[in-house]
């Protein structure tokens, strides 16, 4: 029965399909590109997938395997190609996704992407044609040129500097991810049904979805070789067949199935869950935004080392301020600073919008632990309150006029409950305790809401630790 | 477009070959194929081609069908049509032999699905960013880690497994920003999270991208250079966003958001128009915001993504596209890039800013970003000194909303940028302005770089001196400096 080669009818990309063009190649005479051409092609008519086959064209003489190729077609960037047909494989896994590459787009310049898409073992079938030359630039060395052979940069001779040839065929059959890689050659008839064997193998198992495949062929760039094709094939048989041995490198068809991917799905219910929308809105507390003296845009900073747990503190509150209307930013240090050493969060609670976030003169100091004491406090605009952990030690420094220093053992009343880590919970209940910034419950809900369900058995723990902390920090102590 | 020609070879009534001479090269490979010498040299150039095609004697063929093989051209060694058939008809010429037409590939229109409205969200902005994509429709996720963006990343390696998505930590930004490419061009949204040095490595493929014309959005949480600079936030990646993306004729919108809300509403909005235009979206952010924690809205609806027609998603009736950013012949590539301006020019509609106590000010403060709110803060500040401030925050840095900015200085005498860069938002708003024809009152800069803001009081001190400055001089008028130079171009002349 016939079958159609995916070649188009008239190579109307090739300047426009006019007189010969139309019909014929851009290659040069005997260029083995062509017959890699061939054999893919006639692999998609026989297999009946050209319509959903996209083909990855690659920088090189086969830049233009678009002009031919009756599939969709994408050029790509020079060595890029593996990871753009991953593009598109991921797209749409049903497509069959070829990545064609020459030796100096795969194994040059692209090594670090075909390294990594075979890795990743996603089914793509990748044809790479290794002439052991450069074509499109004009004949310079490749990875894959041979030891001693003279190209445009190495006048002399691959030698010294250049390295020895790189053998991609069996550098991916080592990883572990590829499921068949196969060096072939197109020098006779023999090896050239090897050859289109082979190609068909590679794309027929991404139809049965079982990884990633890789097909060398060994091609013959008679223009820059500087010999007729014949010696051209002469050529890859003498001189690259005992470096580049043909054969099957690896095959794991039989025993892999990488299967497929999910469709991705839109539907609103989903969405809101994975995102967080339709919850119910937690009570509201406040009656109105805090009377304090600090004006409608009221900043704070809570500073200590690494574990004292002012990130949580920090946000819990931010949490709190955004549940009951106001708006509220916090900023943690991040970065090596904050591993280990200090780590400061600054929060502001706005009554509409919140200006500068950063807060370098809070009204509102949280100190945990002594360096920072020293650090910030001075920084506390006048008026404002320092709430210090009495429990490590610590110096109160000179502070601004009208400063309120409230001591309270947060490292102590935590042990005391038994769980140390509520620490920066007891300071939250300190600050509910000095200042009149948020009512309490609005504090609890906060925190209730941030342990979610998950940790609910921790809620009582963290609401003694609130009660403690509010305790200790009233006006009366 | 394009068609396919049937190409038979029949197994059971094996044909000979045919060959038309013009499509043969005479590179002799099929000669050795043929155990039965049916192949030879030939002797004589043909005129159409300058070349010397094989000569056929099929005497003894057998037709095994080994020398098809041989022959690399498509159209070259072909199948003989067997007796009773039509004669042989070049590819070109048979009509009948073409297969049926495809179906067209139609453009599928994007669906907006309502959401269930719920409580404020509390998100960090590189969270707030990451959420605005899946609202958005983007279930295709590539990207590096890179600090301070990674957040973002992390939070969609979550989330997008739930969602039918995927996620794919690629080996390197270069990697990343092809495995978008190939989304892209296949009509899907696709997105990166990434900060300064990474987004340097993706700037090859984002130069492919808009040659290709390719939608995408790359979230850039800008952090401190050059080199490996540091992970604090910096805004040193304006120049690259509105004047180096790659090579070539290049430019994308270019998004500043300034807080978590923005973050959100920018990134979706980035998808919609990265389509709607076919060309990379960039989001500016600093490391400040993408760390910095605040309250969110979630919009009304999520978008439900169609498909382009012009996409190449492996099927039967986008099998006729092909993305490629080759254009081969001078002219041709004048005439694409021609067709780019014409599209950065109708995007200088999408200019978008955010004026506050503007309308009477004397100093305006230029800010994007996270110093933004600074001088926000910096002009409530001043307004309680009783100083006309106001702010000017563009929300496009690309195109730059200037025409906003004259309308915002109209009764200034003072303009103070505050960035988090060596001058790079002045120089776009110097270009700009320079563009539009817009004098500009005289400049201050509040600058810092290396992972510092400016702050709020060094705003506000800026914008004082830079009003002291004017005080003084219109106290003293500056005399018209005497110039003896003999240059014609030089402006000493003209001089009020
Ligand atoms: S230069 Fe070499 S590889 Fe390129 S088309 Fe010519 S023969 Fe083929
Ligand atoms: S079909 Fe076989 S016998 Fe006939 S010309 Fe071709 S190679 Fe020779
Ligand atoms: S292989 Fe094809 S192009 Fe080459 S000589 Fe034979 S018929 Fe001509």
């Amino acid at each position: 029965m016939a079958t159609q080669a995916a070649f188009y009818e008239r190579f109307e990309r090739h300047a426009g399909g006019v007189g010969l063009k139309g019909t014929s190649t851009h290659y040069c005479p005997g260029c083995g590109h062509g017959l890699a051409h061939k054999y893919i092609a006639e692999t998609l008519g026989e297999l009946g997938i050209a319509d959903r086959t996209v083909t990855v064209s690659p920088v090189g003489c086969s830049v233009f395997l678009y002009y031919y190729l009756d599939t969709g077609n994408t050029q790509a960037a020079h060595g890029r190609a593996p990871a753009v047909a991953i593009g598109h494989k991921l797209a749409n896994p049903e497509s069959i996704v070829i990545s064609y590459q020459g030796d100096g787009d795969l194994a040059s310049i692209g090594l670090a992407e075909i390294m990594g898409a075979a890795q990743t073992g996603i089914p793509i079938s990748v044809i790479f044609v290794n002439n052991a030359i450069y074509g499109m630039t004009g004949g310079q060395l490749a990875p894959t040129s041979l030891v001693g052979q003279k190209t445009a940069t190495s006048p002399y001779g691959r030698g010294h500097l250049e390295g020895l040839p790189l053998k991609m065929a069996e550098l991916i059959a080592q990883m572990d991810a590829p499921v068949y890689v196969e060096r072939v050659a197109l020098f006779d008839a023999k090896n050239r049904v090897k050859a289109k064997k082979a190609i068909k193998k590679g794309i027929k198992a991404q139809v049965d979805r079982k990884g990633f495949t890789f097909v060398e062929v060994l091609a013959e760039c008679p223009t820059h070789l500087g010999v007729t094709p014949p010696e051209a094939e002469k050529w890859v048989k003498e001189m690259m067949l005992p470096v580049y041995p043909l054969g099957v490198k690896k095959d794991l068809l039989a025993e892999r199935d990488w299967g497929t991917l999910p469709a991705p799905t839109f539907e609103p219910a989903e969405v809101a869950a994975v995102v967080g929308a339709g919850a119910e809105a937690p009570q509201r507390f406040a009656q109105g935004f805090p009377q304090t003296a600090w004006g409608d845009d009221i900043a704070l900073k809570l500073a200590g080392s690494g574990g004292d747990g002012a990130q949580t503190a920090a946000l819990l509150l931010a949490r709190a301020a955004i549940h009951e209307g106001f708006d509220a930013t916090h900023i943690p240090s991040y970065g090596p600073e904050s591993r280990g050493g200090t780590s400061y969060a600054d929060v502001h609670v706005a009554a509409h919008e919140v200006g500068s976030p950063a807060a370098p003169k809070p009204h509102v100091l949280i100190a945990f632990n002594g360096p920072s004491l020293t650090k910030f406090g001075p920084a506390v605009a006048p008026g404002g309150v320092l709430l210090h952990d009495t429990s490590v030690a610590g110096e109160v420094p000179a502070v601004a006029d009208g400063v309120r220093v409230v001591g309270v053992p947060f490292t102590k009343i935590a042990a005391e409950l038994g769980y140390p880590i509520t620490k920066s919970i007891v300071a939250l209940g300190a600050l509910a305790g000095a200042t009149n910034l948020l009512p309490k419950e609005s504090f609890l809900t906060a925190i209730r809401v941030q342990l979610g369900g998950k940790k609910a058995s921790l809620l009582a723990v963290n609401e003694a630790a609130f009660a403690a902390g509010f305790e200790a920090a009233q006006p009366a102590n | 477009m394009a068609t396919t020609v049937e190409n038979p070879r029949p197994k059971a009534a094996k044909p000979k070959p045919h060959l038309e001479p013009d499509l043969c090269k005479g590179c002799l490979r099929c000669i050795e194929s043929c155990n039965h010498h049916c192949l030879m040299p030939g002797h004589e150039i043909d005129p159409r081609t300058g070349l010397i095609p094989i000569e056929v004697n099929l005497e003894n063929c057998t037709a095994c069908g080994l020398c098809f093989d041989a022959c690399p051209e498509p159209y070259g060694l072909r199948p003989e049509i067997p007796e009773g058939q039509p004669e042989f008809v070049r590819p070109e010429d048979a009509d009948h032999l073409k297969r049926p037409p495809r179906p067209k590939p139609q453009d599928v229109p994007d669906a907006l699905r309502e959401l269930p409205s719920g409580a404020t969200l509390v998100l960090k902005g590189n969270h707030a960013a990451a959420l605005g994509a899946l609202l958005a429709g983007c279930r295709h996720f590539y990207g590096y880690p890179i600090t301070p963006s990674t957040e973002g990343a992390e939070l969609l390696a979550r989330l997008l497994p739930k969602l039918g998505g995927v996620f794919l930590q690629a080996v390197s930004e270069v990697a990343t920003v092809n495995h978008m490419y190939g989304t892209a061009g296949a009509g899907k949204r696709t997105m990166t999270f990434t900060s300064s040095p990474g987004f340097s490595l993706m700037l090859e493929g984002v130069s492919y991208m808009i040659g290709a014309e390719l939608p995408g959005v790359f979230v850039n949480v800008m952090r401190g250079g050059p080199g490996l600079g540091n992970i604090a936030p910096e805004q040193a990646d304006i120049k690259l966003a509105c004047r180096g993306l790659g090579h070539g004729n290049t430019h994308a919108i270019a998004f500043a958001p300034s807080t978590p809300q923005e973050m959100l509403d920018l990134t979706r909005l980035a998808f919609d128009l990265s389509f709607a235009y076919r060309n990379p979206v960039v989001i500016l952010a600093d490391g400040y915001l993408g760390q910095m924690t605040g309250r969110v809205e979630l919009p009304k609806a999520l978008t439900q993504p169609g498909l382009p027609k012009w996409a190449v998603s492996g099927d039967a009736s986008h099998r006729d596209n092909l993305i490629s950013s080759i254009f081969l012949a001078e002219a041709d590539l004048e005439a694409h890039n021609r067709h780019l301006d014409d599209k950065y020019a109708r995007m200088a509609r999408e200019a978008r800013s955010e004026r506050w106590q503007c309308d009477d000010a004397e100093v305006v403060i230029v800010a994007c970003n996270t110093p933004a709110r600074m001088a926000r803060g910096a002009v409530a500040e001043l307004r309680q000194r009783g100083v006309k401030a106001g702010l000017f925050r563009p929300i496009t840095l690309w195109p730059f909303p200037i025409d906003a900015l004259a309308e915002a200085l109209s009764g200034a005498s003072r303009l103070v940028i505050a960035e988090a860069s060596s001058g790079q938002l002045e120089d776009e708003v110097r270009l700009a302005a320079s563009h539009a024809g817009l004098a500009l009152p005289p400049i201050a800069a509040v600058r810092h770089s290396g992972g510092v803001l400016p702050q709020q009081d060094e705003i506000v001190a800026g914008a004082l001196a830079a009003l002291a400055r004017e005080a003084s001089a219109t106290a003293a008028p500056r005399p018209a400096a005497p110039c003896d130079c003999s240059d014609p171009d030089c402006g000493c002349g003209d001089e009020e």
